[in-house]
């Protein structure tokens, strides 16, 4: 008996040292790396835990590119392609799911097919329209796309929200002389906060990951977010690993310490989107 | 009479409240997915701007049809679906049986799937470019202490391809692995416990049970994972730029290069509405999957 449990208590733990590790090693060999002289760094063979450790590379990360400039550019279009999205997939779910609409799962699936749509399809005529309207260049020519790119999700995780809550709260604010719209936004969203925060998250991931539109979009170096201009820190001869690890470091562990506080929150809404279609 | 009146208002409110959705989707979806099928007709070169628009039919999806280099990328573009799609869902698997042990704190755990998850596909793609480093990378490193050669594995078309697909299938597993998570936690209990009573093995339950049960949340994340794995862009760009030559281009590097790089709007309208119609292909299936499953519930 004795003998049993403590064979499980290993497994189990071997098992979770196996998927963390599997988790957090490329983010962590990266902090690694961001910490090396570059010295060590180019030493060879490799070392693998930095011997000295410094922050000079975080400094000239940020004063060989703008990369506060990166910093402001992914906050500023990921924040309000969020908040747009939120409020637009908000009405749309409250509509589908509180108000008697025909064909509801027609405009759920029309969503869906919407969001499997090959963003690189999207990139030939988008580039044309932006330009034609001079928006290249504009935090507009990436919040609009991403938006979009956000909407699907973000309304069927508040739709599957919205649905448990009691249509009789309502019904009572209503006869109150509260209106339809007031209601949702004084007692549905309130109510469906958990809902609305997750899908704010996802969109935000989503926006603050996107790459292919950033890099098309924005070529003007002030303008780029952070993943592009990353992307972009290569020399003209070689690629200054110690700086873009730091610059890594400095993009990923927002988004790291975002997602553990509401990780219970982001794992519902991926898999509402994943498991329920 | 009330009530029609009261369901009438309603529907219009619902309209009314799809409306920024539908504006929206018209913006930035319909319409430029209209000027693209459009332009595909069309030779529009920035480059040569004294020929005009000309109407062009089919031309530039005969020269498709001839452009050796579109049917490389194409032919990359599928390999990298026919590896990475089972190849994550395998490793995907694999995390989701693991993680989903009786543990004390769940924390960690979810955390290392929430991570890759959350890392942006380029950054993957940088970070693993770091570890396939010839002279400093983590792999040649252990590569040179296993007594071997260190290998070439950006620079050698093979090597190349197979570090693109080990860096798609770890950065996708983990989405994966939360999905089939899911699935795992919804299997009930009594079922593995029946089983145990009747003496059956770990390996008969996993045949007999799990993968039944899992079924639908495979099919749905091999879907997710297979319309994905057609537009590949970010990793092989961020590893290795399409090369060495054009030994990892995918379709989506090819179609970004022949817009934004050569600023050939037309052939590239045409290599992206050939995209299109595969995503529609790849999509309706998915959907024809998920109607039919509402419809059972």
């Amino acid at each position: 008996m004795n003998f049993t449990a403590i064979k499980t208590k290993t497994m189990v733990l071997f098992a979770a040292t196996i998927v963390v590790v599997n988790g957090f090693f490329p983010a962590l060999w990266i902090l690694f790396t961001s910490l090396k002289t570059e010295n060590e760094l180019l030493q060879f063979p490799i070392t693998y835990f930095p011997r000295d450790p410094t922050l000079a590379n975080y400094y000239q990360a940020f004063t060989e590119k703008p990369l506060h400039l990166f910093i402001l550019n992914s906050v500023i279009v990921a924040g309000a392609s969020t908040i747009i999205t939120v409020i637009v997939s908000a009405l749309a779910a409250y509509s589908l799911t509180r108000l008697k609409m025909p064909r509801r799962n027609l405009i759920m699936g029309v969503l869906m097919a919407v969001s499997m749509f090959p963003l690189i399809s999207l990139i030939v005529p988008l580039f044309q329209v932006m330009r034609e309207l001079s928006l290249l260049n504009t935090y507009l020519s990436l919040i609009l796309p991403y938006t979009v790119l956000s909407l699907p999700v973000c309304t069927l995780v508040m739709a599957s929200f919205f649905q448990d809550i009691s249509p009789d709260l309502e019904a009572a604010a209503m006869v109150d002389g509260c209106t339809r719209v007031q209601a949702l936004f004084k007692i549905v969203m309130p109510l469906a906060a958990p809902g609305v925060f997750t899908a704010a998250i996802l969109a935000f991931v989503n926006a603050w990951d996107e790459f292919l539109l950033a890099l098309t979009f924005l070529s003007r170096e002030n303008m780029r977010t952070l993943s592009v201009g990353i992307t972009l820190y290569q020399g003209e001869f070689a690629f200054p690993w110690p700086l873009i690890s730091a610059a890594l470091i400095v993009a990923i562990v927002p988004v790291c310490i975002l997602i553990a506080i509401f990780q219970e929150r982001v794992v519902g809404g991926l898999t509402a989107g994943g498991v329920k279609g | 009479m009330l009530g029609t009146n009261k369901d009438l208002s309603e529907r219009t409110l619902g309209w009314l409240l799809l409306t920024p959705v539908a504006v929206l989707l018209a913006v930035v979806v319909v319409y430029p997915v209209g000027q693209l099928i459009y332009s595909s007709f069309f030779t529009i070169r920035l480059t040569e701007p004294w020929l005009g628009t000309p109407f062009v039919g089919l031309d530039n999806y005969v020269k498709a049809w001839d452009d050796d280099r579109f049917w490389g990328a194409l032919r990359n573009t599928i390999l990298f679906i026919v590896v990475t799609v089972p190849g994550s869902l395998a490793l995907g698997l694999g995390l989701a049986m693991l993680a989903n042990m009786p543990f004390k704190r769940k924390w960690p755990v979810r955390l290392a799937l929430l991570v890759p998850w959350a890392l942006p596909l380029v950054f993957a793609g940088l970070i693993f470019r770091w570890f396939f480093d010839f002279r400093l990378g983590f792999v040649n490193d252990i590569v040179m202490k296993l007594g071997m050669e260190p290998l070439a594995w950006l620079t050698q078309p093979l090597l190349a391809k197979l570090a693109i697909c080990i860096t798609i299938i770890w950065k996708s597993s983990s989405f994966m692995a939360l999905v089939l998570l899911a699935g795992l936690q919804a299997i009930p209990k009594s079922l593995y416990e029946a089983a145990e009573v009747d003496g059956a093995s770990k390996w008969l339950q996993f045949k007999e049970i799990t993968v039944p049960m899992l079924m639908p949340a495979i099919f749905v994340a091999l879907i997710f994972r297979t319309i994905t794995a057609i537009q590949t862009f970010d990793i092989p760009y961020a590893m290795t730029g399409g090369g060495p030559g054009e030994a990892t281009e995918t379709l989506a590097m090819y179609i970004h290069k022949n817009t934004l790089d050569f600023l050939d709007f037309g052939y590239g309208s045409a290599l992206a509405t050939i995209m299109f119609i595969v995503s529609i292909v790849a999509t309706s299936g998915y959907l024809r999957y998920t109607q039919r499953s509402a419809g059972r519930d």
